[in-house]
């Protein structure tokens, strides 16, 4: 345990770089985990919903140059 | 819920000659690059096949063919295994190319198709959402990208000025 800030941050990147190098059908488990949890609350919040499916809005995939 | 049956289903799309070829995209695309990041959804860009005797290109055929196999049709999505999955014509020069360039990973032991980090990363900066820029300081800093074919990318799709922007933003 320590309160060294470049300690935490250099500890917090290992950990994520430790995560990539899992096998790659690893790491697809995990997503299917973090979406049945996100799920799991969303149904607790909200137990009358019309629809069991979570969505995001869908990314503005586009053509031409970047403004902003 | 599993993305692995997903791709097992897209595999077999192809294979049955439903569409031409695909890659993974998105955030699932990302991780398999990248630790993984949560998402609620799997994109998946497609070549399409026109309806037989017309040039019309629609993902018809797509949904036809999931829901006759378990799928169900949620707005613009297809739940797939308890995912909803977005099947995505390739709207920009880059992505056209991002998906002809795909490149084929092993999912303990299903073949995925999977956009290089090079063009996931480029398309991330094109997108440009908050989370979008997000993922690309991933892709930075996990130092997967070859910085030659990234630049060769941002060049040929006039994204060098929107790279800059972000290097001042996020970089320096």
């Amino acid at each position: 345990m320590t309160f060294d800030l470049a300690k935490i941050l250099k500890s917090k990147r290992e950990s994520r770089q430790q995560l990539a190098a899992r096998p790659i059908a690893e790491k697809l488990a995990m997503l299917d985990a973090l979406r049945e949890r996100a799920l799991a609350i969303q149904q607790s919040s909200r137990p009358a919903m019309e629809s069991g499916v979570l969505h995001e809005k869908p990314a503005p995939y586009r053509g031409g140059k970047v403004e902003g | 819920m599993n993305i692995r049956e997903v791709i097992k289903t897209v595999n077999h799309m192809q294979a049955d000659g439903v569409i031409e070829g695909y890659a993974i995209g998105g955030a699932v695309g990302a991780t398999f690059y990248l630790e993984p990041a949560a998402t609620l959804d799997v994109d998946i860009f497609v070549v399409f096949k026109p309806e037989p005797g017309s040039r019309i290109v629609t993902p018809q055929r797509i949904h036809d063919y999931l829901v006759t196999r378990g799928g169900r049709i949620e707005r613009e999505y297809v739940v797939v295994a308890g995912w909803p999955v977005q099947f995505l014509p390739p709207v920009s020069p880059l992505v056209e190319e991002a998906l002809s360039q795909a490149v084929e990973k092993d999912v303990a032991g299903v073949p995925a198709r999977v956009f290089t980090a090079e063009h996931l990363a480029a398309i991330a900066l094109q997108t440009g959402r908050a989370k979008d820029k997000a993922r690309l300081l991933q892709f930075v800093e996990a130092g997967v990208l070859d910085p030659a074919r990234f630049q060769a990318i941002l060049s040929q799709h006039e994204l060098i000025a929107a790279w800059q922007r972000f290097e001042q933003q996020f970089l320096q």
